[in-house]
């Protein structure tokens, strides 16, 4: 049996700061072995926001036909769920925004149809994992990102304290991240920690 | 001259309980002598900050969309209201989506600066975000500010006020909610008013 990680960047920039964290991230859960990674570039993945229709508090399933038809079952399915995504203006980039509010599919289905949103004997195995960057060298900068990112894994079924949080600030321009001084060895660490993790609770 | 009042409307779902709200600020405004507009993001054409930077080096946007025009119109007003339900605690993003794109008036601000605003300026531009949400909690709006602030101080606008209510799906609707409606105008016709007595100073 092996780990299955889902990945999603965020960023409408390819390869910059946050993008490369969560390659970093994603190379260090490799080395684990016994790991599939799959990774998603959002900015590829035709993921439209949310109409705010509520259809799906009687539907069960979201209204709209696009990316999230694919990614659906793949973030049910999934051991760890990792989201990548920059501050612009003080909060999460818009393209991570809108990835998070049609996951109110799942609140729908969690809490006003009350159905499993994950069977019963996989709830409490699973992870989740933040990774951000800003330009912005305030300590405070991801504050409100945070409650979102909060959202978006309690209604998979990821509890509170099993998300992991990586945030970088002080990184603006292209490969800025290149030049901190312990990014990629946390980055390291923390993809060890999360697969050590996650095989104590699959037992595996 | 009458104020120039525009609202922004940042939901998805057209005429629902921040539409409302928002409509209610506005005929408030209106009722003080505003000359008062409204646009509704999901009818604009515009995507979202790619993140390039390249306005950084030039100033303006790449992106030639809906996006930069509406920044062209902001720049004329004297009060902008805007407006977004909570969604998963945060703005809609609709809204993000459109604040992101200032980007490139930030770039002018703090990059080439070419772009300043007096105290003066900033004082006579007011700002007002309207929202509301579902639930109850008290710190709902909370992650919602840090980026209106920084959109109304990126564009220039004194961040004057909030028009907010919560616990919607308590009281079925902002129809039902016993203040917010009267509050959003009284509002809309002090705020008029105040930018009235500024200009005329």
């Amino acid at each position: 049996m092996t780990i299955k990680v889902l990945a999603f960047a965020g960023s409408p920039r390819r390869g910059g700061n946050s993008e490369t964290l969560l390659d970093w991230v994603i190379e260090g859960m490799k080395e684990e072995g016994g790991v599939e990674v799959e990774k998603v570039v959002l900015t590829e993945a035709n993921v439209n926001p949310c109409r705010g229709c509520n259809a799906c508090e009687k539907l069960n399933k979201c209204v709209q036909r696009d990316g999230m038809d694919i990614l659906h079952d793949k973030i049910i399915d999934a051991d760890c769920i990792i989201l990548a995504a920059p501050i612009f203006c003080m909060g999460i980039c818009s393209q991570a925004k809108a990835l998070i509010d049609r996951f109110q599919v799942f609140r729908s289905r969690k809490f006003v149809l009350k159905l499993p949103v994950v069977p019963p004997e996989r709830r409490g195995k699973r992870l989740g994992i933040f990774l951000s960057t800003a330009g912005q060298n305030w300590d405070y900068v991801f504050d409100a990102a945070v409650p979102s990112v909060k959202c978006f894994f309690h209604v998979i079924d990821v509890r509170d304290r099993d998300i992991h949080y990586l945030m970088i600030n002080n990184v603006d321009e292209k490969g800025a991240i290149l030049n901190h001084p312990t990014a990629n060895d946390d980055a390291g660490k923390l993809a060890h920690e999360v697969i050590s993790e996650l095989r104590k609770r699959l037992e595996m | 001259m009458r104020v120039k009042v525009l609202g922004i409307s940042g939901s998805p779902h057209r005429h629902g309980n921040t539409e409302t709200l928002l409509d209610a600020f506005l005929e408030g405004a209106a009722e003080s002598g505003g000359e008062v507009d409204k646009v509704i993001l999901k009818n604009l054409d515009y995507v979202p900050c790619r993140g390039c930077n390249a306005c950084h080096k030039t100033g303006e946007c790449i992106v030639q969309d809906a996006a930069p025009p509406l920044f062209d119109r902001i720049f004329g007003m004297d009060c902008i209201a805007v407006a977004s339900p909570i969604y998963s605690m945060g703005i809609t993003a609709e809204l993000k989506g459109l604040i992101d794109r200032t980007q490139y008036i930030w770039a002018r601000k703090f990059v080439i600066k070419t772009l300043f605003f007096s105290h003066e300026h900033i004082s006579r531009h007011k700002g007002i975000f309207i929202s509301t949400a579902g639930l109850s909690w008290d710190n709902v709006f909370d992650a919602a500010f840090p980026a209106i602030t920084a959109f109304f101080n990126t564009i220039g606008f004194e961040y004057h006020d909030n028009i907010i209510a919560n616990e919607m799906d308590h009281y079925e609707g902002i129809l039902g909610h016993p203040t917010a409606l009267r509050e959003a105008r009284e509002k809309g016709q002090s705020v008029v008013r105040e930018i009235e007595r500024l200009k005329s100073r």
